[in-house]
């Protein structure tokens, strides 16, 4: 019983950090079409927010601040100077977001080396629950994604903003013929969508290892939730969330890391195979 | 590409004598960026002809000079080694060729999806390299790799090098030139276009892949003895990056591209790392703007230099067409058959219970009032939408759940309502693309003889569209009336039994319309084809139709000859606007 309910614990934890990775990147592709290559490194910018700010002594959640003022300024630069120009050039814009990728882990090198940076644990103790003491800053965690998830779908549904961002993602030139600055539009979107990605770094750095290639691991995880979940809906993001974090969790405890990544692999090619569009796939 | 002799001559002559005239390590390093560039000339296959980028292609380099470290480990005989080479050339090929079995079979225009799986793939590498440590050494990598039998690596090796640089350049040279490189860049124009005429492009594009795995691990053979030490890295992300990287600032379009981008890069790299800490930062910010700015990279700049100053680089190819090639038997009795065919998207119901039947041979026009159907008909009978309910069958033949390509292996033919032709292929490489349609073999696909290839049809359509004369002008700059008669000549050579045009006349001039109506009418006079001809002009209808079925909101609403359509009560009614 007790192994089970930590078991289920961790799949919960493991698919909503998934999701929260996973979140930008499809709202950057499923909405805009753009195939973002450097989102793993917004994720690794905001985890480094957290090593800058404990290096200057100050408290963790000032960390959040820092890593969005950060991936706005990166993400509406990276908009602005070379995303724009190529949507609906699906296959450009990959290049030059993993051109820019690439260009975000250099200089990062540079500037803090390759060593592993160690961030400090934040709420350390443990919480009972269900009769299994399960660690306080993950259930904070899934606690916090549920909210935010909770809140942008809101916003996404009920505010003008998202409104016109459906009508936009519908109809590009219809949406623009009848007033809506879509240019405008897609820069938001890309920059909320990277500031999740940064938020999400933030609040996984006390958890994982900040390294400058980090980035790369949470690219691939969040791109095979894509595939498996199929793109436009929040239902296939938390079931893909769900199986490439539960498959992983399984294999890698049976066997080990390489296993499980392999599986998720496997798992994801027998999905383009099967299912090309994912489970969910909206018409 | 460059193309003229001399300038090839000269540029092979100033590799040899590099370790003669400047020092022995300088060549060393050479080496070492020229395999690279032999990997880069792999993706240039995929990426600059196929359209798809491979972004895990350290991977099957790694593979190769895993393999060949092996077996360099155990100071072989040279029997061996060329065993080794094979190997390490036949292994990383044929992974490569099934993961792009997998990955291409089901989904037009995957490209994004092939591109991140390949470095997923280079991602899986990387960790394997490092745990199967009895198989690669792990970590601290395979070490204890002698070099090839009596050669010096330092020294010797380098000339090996060169050996299987000129010999990837003249197998891919050759490889790009056949009619299987041709069909590899009409996937790259238009991927959707070539499955309609019967192409099974994913097909095309896995042997592509697997090719240009085998050349980066017969790359990956000769780094093996060079370093004497294959590391995880080897196989890694880090180096899939660097080599798409040197590829596209080099010149992806060209087999000289990657290893300038890599030779160039690799010794600006060795000189000023250590001196200049954001050196990779900026290498990374040339790729940025190349890809904005410049996509055919340093070559490409090269090329247009040279073009400038007036030396032709591009030499066509023009071989004589003096080999008849008969049409295929047709079918003596067309059978079309739509049985209760439905269709809905959404709350949209566009074909409701639609049955009719075709039996007779000649021009069936299919007419009727905006959003009756008449597109969605062909779209359903050719797979591009999934009906809902009801059957399809031609000649017997269940039509449910068809890919494209194989509808022309049963003789159906389909013409785009907008026209749709390979751009940057000249107007005979176009029309050599629909002639081998169904006829390339393994046997022929990578000879020259398809381009000898002639049909007596082709000289009728020639007849009315003159400008079609086996012109080496590019398909792009045709007129949009030119472009729709290009399309029709592709899909009646393509030797269909059953053609279907989607309004063939859109976008024409008058004169433009008379033409194409009287090649329409002349072809389906002189061939044993069926002609179903989606149209709105009734001046067409009129001149061409020996049968016209009328649709109306998704259901059949008549059909006969078009005095019994005219005469009919509830077509005028439809058509003078009334309502059902």
């Amino acid at each position: 019983m007790e192994v089970f309910v930590t078991f289920l614990l961790n799949l919960i934890y493991i698919s909503a950090t998934l999701a929260l990775i996973a979140l930008g990147l499809a709202m950057v592709f499923g909405l805009l079409g753009v195939m973002n290559m450097a989102h793993g490194e917004f994720v690794m910018l905001g985890a480094y927010s957290v090593y800058v700010v404990q290096l200057a002594g100050q408290h963790f959640l000032w960390a959040i601040p820092v890593a969005i003022v950060i991936c706005v300024m990166v993400g509406w630069l990276m908009e602005w100077l070379v995303v724009r120009h190529l949507y609906s050039r699906p296959f450009d814009t990959l290049l030059a977001t993993w051109g820019v990728a690439i260009l975000i882990r250099k200089g990062v090198e540079v500037i803090f080396t390759r060593d592993y940076k160690s961030v400090n644990q934040v709420m350390p103790g443990t919480i009972d629950l269900l009769g299994v003491s399960y660690p306080a800053y993950r259930l904070l965690l899934v606690a916090l994604i549920i909210v935010l998830f909770v809140a942008l779908f809101t916003w996404y549904q009920k505010s003008k903003a998202g409104l016109k961002i459906r009508a936009m993602v519908q109809g590009p030139e219809l949406a623009a013929a009848v007033g809506i600055d879509t240019a405008r539009l897609s820069r938001l979107t890309f920059i909320i969508g990277v500031s999740t990605a940064g938020l999400a770094g933030v609040l996984l750095a006390p958890l994982v290892r900040v390294e400058p290639y980090i980035g790369l691991d949470y690219l691939m995880s969040s791109f095979f939730i894509l595939i498996v979940g199929g793109l436009g809906t929040l239902e296939g993001l938390l079931i893909g969330s769900t199986v490439i974090g539960g498959t992983d969790a399984i294999v890698s405890t049976v066997f080990d890391k390489t296993a499980g990544y392999m599986s998720v692999l496997l798992i994801s090619i027998l999905f383009l195979w099967l299912r090309p569009d994912g489970i969910f796939y909206r018409r | 590409m460059v193309s003229s002799i001399g300038v090839k001559a000269l540029l092979l002559a100033a590799l040899v004598a590099v370790p003669f005239i400047t020092s022995s390590y300088t060549a060393y390093q050479l080496g070492l960026y020229i395999l690279f560039g032999i990997v880069g000339q792999g993706i240039v296959l995929c990426w600059g002809k196929g359209g798809f980028l491979p972004m895990g292609q350290a991977l099957f380099f790694g593979i190769g000079a895993y393999i060949s470290g092996t077996v360099l480990k155990s100071d072989p005989s040279w029997g061996v080694v060329l065993l080794a080479v094979l190997l390490s050339v036949l292994v990383p090929g044929m992974i490569a060729g099934i993961i792009g079995v997998l990955v291409f079979g089901r989904k037009i225009g995957s490209g994004l999806y092939f591109s991140l799986i390949t470095l997923a793939l280079s991602l899986l590498g990387y960790q394997l390299a490092n745990s199967q440590v009895w198989l690669t050494g792990g970590f601290n990598g395979m070490t204890g790799i002698k070099g090839l039998p009596g050669i010096d690596s330092f020294g010797s090796l380098y000339f090996f090098i060169i050996g299987a640089l000129v010999f990837s350049t003249c197998f891919l040279a050759y490889l790009i030139r056949t009619p299987f490189g041709q069909n590899l860049e009409a996937v790259r124009e238009n991927e959707e276009r070539l499955q309609f005429l019967g192409v099974n492009t994913s097909r095309i594009k896995a042997a592509a892949f697997a090719i240009s795995g085998g050349v980066a691990g017969l790359a990956g053979a000769f780094f093996a003895p060079h370093q004497g030490i294959v590391t995880p890295q080897v196989v890694g992300f880090i180096l899939s990056a660097e080599l798409v990287i040197w590829t596209g600032v080099g010149g992806r379009f060209g087999l000289a591209g990657p290893v300038i981008g890599a030779v160039l890069i690799g010794f600006l790299a060795s000189g000023l790392r250590d001196y200049f800490s954001f050196w990779e930062v900026v290498v990374a910010l040339v790729f940025v703007i190349i890809v904005l700015r410049l996509p055919g990279g340093i070559a490409g700049l090269a090329a247009a230099y040279a073009k400038k100053i007036g030396m032709s680089l591009d030499t066509f190819r023009s071989s004589p067409r003096d080999e008849q090639i008969l049409s295929s038997p047709t079918n003596s009795q067309p059978r079309l058959e739509f049985k209760n065919v439905s269709l809905q998207i959404g709350p949209v119901v566009i074909l409701d219970d639609l049955s009719f039947e075709i039996v007779d041979r000649g021009i069936h026009c299919l007419i009727g009032p905006n959003g009756a159907g008449k597109t969605s008909a062909l779209n359903v009978l050719t797979g591009k939408l999934a009906h809902n309910s009801g059957k399809i069958t031609w000649c017997g033949q269940p039509l449910e759940g068809m890919q494209p390509f194989r509808m022309s292996g049963l003789g159906i033919g389909r013409k785009l309502q907008v026209p749709s032709i390979f751009p940057e292929l000249t107007i005979r490489q176009n029309i050599d693309i629909a002639l081998w349609v169904n006829r390339l073999k393994f046997g022929n696909v990578l000879s020259m003889r398809p381009y000898r290839w002639h049909k007596a049809l082709k000289d009728r359509l020639e007849r009315a569209f003159p400008f079609l004369i086996d012109a080496e002008v590019l398909a792009g700059k045709l007129s949009v009336g030119q472009r729709q008669m290009l399309d029709f000549s592709m899909t009646v050579l393509a030797a269909p039994d059953l053609i279907l045009l989607d309004e063939p006349c859109a976008g024409l001039s008058k004169a433009e319309t008379e033409t194409m109506i009287s090649a329409i009418a002349d072809l389906a006079k002189s061939s044993k084809a069926t002609f179903i001809i989606v149209e709105h002009d009734m001046q067409v209808v009129e001149l061409l139709s020996d049968h016209v079925l009328v649709m109306h909101q998704g259901r059949l609403l008549a059909q006969g000859s078009l005095e019994q359509i005219r005469a009919n009560p509830e077509v005028r009614r439809v058509y003078a606007g009334g309502s059902k």
